[in-house]
């Protein structure tokens, strides 16, 4: 059992993703990544989709890992950690393996997750499989330039999805909602919670949760991109809270089939500040963002209805 | 020694998996290989064989979970046929990237569309280029043989590289022979345990399939380059220490029948061979000098000994049981390979190609009998008029 820690200075000091990545400064996902790591610990295995955090940081002679890492192609995260679970499974009871039984985790992109690689995550999960499954929620395909991905938002622009005379709000598709997708519907899921860099503690506490869970865990977590998003670089951690305190993202866990907020701003703010920060959503007009507002407060809505419901 | 049985293509190889002791297995049905997973969930359901059985959501999964599966050090079997054989096909160069001995059993049948259960070696041939071992089983003995020879050659440390053991859809999945069963005492000194040291533990922590620079793509792609070309070392050793625990002795690259006078020979692969070798027998009673050359490795290809073997006689007839749609030559792959081999010879082996057998039908003994009647001409003649034949319209 790994023990989850009240502050920050609980944190083991033991780093397992270390120096040699080469993301952007400011890199929400990178950030996200040490401290998966960190509450992870050495007796873990990293299965890694393309996506940033292969492309960006698994270089070749200079990868930052300290613990086993493999690459999974961005269609199969899913299914290469079902492979490395059943073969220690099936390994242990035949003695052919002594040792431990490692976690296996997989950190796969928005991409890898809700999109190209979604069949073999649910696969994943409807079979039982003892893997946690992260998602590192940077709001689009980035590693390839930025181009929309379900995840990324209502309005705004990526390569794929310009604002122009025809088309002036950009992105005219309201996100795809992962954890919801699977949190209803997989019977074995152990597990399932949202994250962000923005609360460490909380973060580190899930991914802990995650793996104690036996069976499977699922994690989503919201994690800012300079590059994507078109903030300033020192700035991922603000953007982070501005998500939570405006309710583009939410904090919750699902466990033993009860939903539990971990974090409620007292006081809603209205989604232009988070909004008017970011690049991506320079061109909008006030009627889109008045539409971007109501679809939020509905979301929101829904999840504290039914946290209210299953709690 | 074994006890004999009468049995089909998919139930041998589900007997060889079982004594390979194989620890991950994953499945997803379609016809004709579908027939080895049941057989292998029946001998999971009755503890006959103690492995993780698992129902992966598509070919493309079953690949990936053995990927991982055989990363972290475990025995794996998968299979497939038809279109979940390209379903997959993303994943085959990783697995022979990663040097990872996956083993993948191929029942043939036809891609879409015709969409017919019939068999035919198009998708199988369509992967063939991916670094894995590759070769064709032509009866259920040779079905179960194979299943354990790509497992010794494929883990071998001089080798680490994915294996898809190939047998005709029905002619050889579904049609009982009599098999040998071996003894697992005779399996286990015919193939040790699979080790090995690159995998994923955490007491020796390291990348697999890290991103590389485009200059360090080449040095990775040569080592792929060389270990399949070494190989045919190991599959050669393979085959001649089966032949001494097991008692069959196979050729492991090509085998010959009635050839040694030939003037002419049908160049084929897979279950169709054994009725070209019925006509053959039947035209040498009536004093025909006409032989077999089945080739048994399709990958690595054994280039030089087809070349010496092909080079003895006077026309060869490559006959391909696949689609290569405006391939050269207008036939099949065999023809191709054949074609390559004699390259450099001179033109003193005329080649021909015959596609045939196609949507599972099956390649007739008169048809065998118009493809030979078709090299005796050639052989007299010394003229090549077309280069291939599409069966049953164009001969």
């Amino acid at each position: 059992m790994l023990e989850t820690i009240k502050t920050l200075r609980d944190m083991p000091k033991e780093e397992y993703y270390v120096p040699g990545h080469r993301t952007c400064a400011g890199c929400g996902p990178a950030l996200v990544y040490r401290l998966v790591a960190k509450a992870a610990g050495p007796n873990t295995i990293f299965v890694g989709p393309t996506g940033c955090m292969y492309v960006a940081n698994t270089s070749y002679g200079c990868g930052p890992w300290a613990v086993p890492w493999i690459h999974a192609q961005i269609t199969n995260g899913g299914g290469v950690a079902s492979g490395i679970e059943a073969a220690y499974k099936a390994m242990m009871r035949k003695g052919k393996y002594t040792g431990e039984r490692p976690h296996a985790i997989v950190m796969a992109g928005d991409g890898g997750s809700t999109d190209i690689g979604l069949q073999a995550l649910s696969g994943m999960i409807y079979r039982g499989h003892d893997v946690l499954y992260i998602c590192y929620d940077n709001e689009s395909y980035a590693n390839t330039g930025i181009q929309t991905s379900p995840t990324t938002p209502w309005g705004a622009v990526t390569t794929f999805t310009p604002s122009g005379p025809a088309v002036p709000e950009g992105k005219r598709l309201w996100p795809k909602d992962n954890a919801q997708m699977i949190a209803h519907g997989h019977p074995e899921l152990k597990y399932l919670a949202t994250a962000s860099p923005a609360f460490p503690v909380d973060l580190f506490n899930k991914v802990r949760k995650g793996l104690n869970a036996e069976g499977p865990a699922y994690l989503h977590i919201q994690a800012p991109c300079p590059k994507g998003w078109q903030f300033p670089s020192n700035k991922t951690i603000e953007m982070a809270k501005l998500a939570l305190d405006t309710g583009m993202f939410q904090l919750y866990e699902l466990e033993d089939g009860k939903y539990k907020m971990s974090y409620m701003p007292k006081e809603r703010k209205p989604v232009d500040e988070f909004l008017k920060l970011q690049g991506r959503f320079k061109h909008l007009k006030p009627e889109h963002i008045e539409k971007i507002q109501n679809f939020v407060d509905q979301k929101v809505k829904a999840i504290e209805i039914e946290i209210a419901a299953l709690s | 020694m074994g006890k004999k049985r009468l049995i089909s293509g998919v139930v041998a190889t589900a007997e060889a998996v079982r004594l390979a002791d194989v620890d991950v297995i994953t499945s997803f049905p379609i016809r004709p290989y579908t027939g080895i997973m049941s057989e292998l969930a029946r001998m999971v359901a009755d503890g006959e064989l103690d492995a993780e059985f698992i129902h992966a959501d598509g070919e493309h999964a079953q690949l990936s979970i053995v990927y991982g599966a055989s990363a972290a050090g475990a025995r794996t079997f998968t299979g497939s046929s038809g279109v979940g054989v390209t379903y997959a096909m993303e994943v085959y160069s990783p697995i022979s990237g990663a040097r990872l001995p996956v083993h993948m059993a191929i029942a043939d049948r036809t891609l879409d569309p015709p969409g017919d259960f019939g068999s035919e070696h198009t998708e199988a041939e369509s992967c063939r280029d991916q670094c894995w071992i590759q070769g064709w089983a032509a009866t259920p003995q040779e079905a179960l043989d194979l299943t354990l020879l790509y497992y010794r050659i494929g883990e071998d440390p001089r080798v680490l590289l994915p294996q898809y053991a190939c047998q005709d859809g029905y002619f050889v999945s579904h049609i009982a022979g009599e098999v040998e069963i071996p003894d697992e005492g005779q399996v286990k000194e015919f193939l040790p345990p699979y080790k090995n040291k690159h995998s994923l533990n955490i007491s020796d922590p390291m990348i697999i399939g890290a991103q590389i620079e485009p200059e360090m793509g080449p040095p990775l792609q040569y080592q792929r380059y060389i270990a399949i070309q070494e190989a045919r070392k190991v599959i050669a050793e393979a085959y001649k220490e089966f032949g001494e625990i097991f008692g069959r002795k196979y050729s492991p690259f090509v085998e010959e029948y009635m050839t040694d006078d030939a003037e002419v020979v049908i160049f084929i692969q897979g279950a169709h061979s054994v009725t070209a070798r019925n006509v053959a027998l039947k035209l040498r009673n009536h004093g025909e000098k006409v032989g077999v050359v089945q080739l048994r490795t399709l990958r690595p290809f054994p280039t030089e000994i087809v070349r010496d073997v092909l080079s003895r006689f006077k026309a060869v007839g490559a006959v391909d049981n696949s689609v290569n749609y405006g391939i050269a030559g207008d036939g099949g792959v065999l023809l191709s390979e054949a074609r390559t081999a004699l390259y450099g010879l001179g033109d003193k082996t005329k080649t021909v190609g015959f596609v045939g057998g196609l949507g599972g039908e099956v390649i007739t003994m008169e048809e065998f009998y118009k493809m030979y009647a078709k090299l005796k001409e050639i052989a007299k003649t010394g003229k090549v008029e077309r280069d291939s034949y599409w069966l049953p319209y164009e001969l």
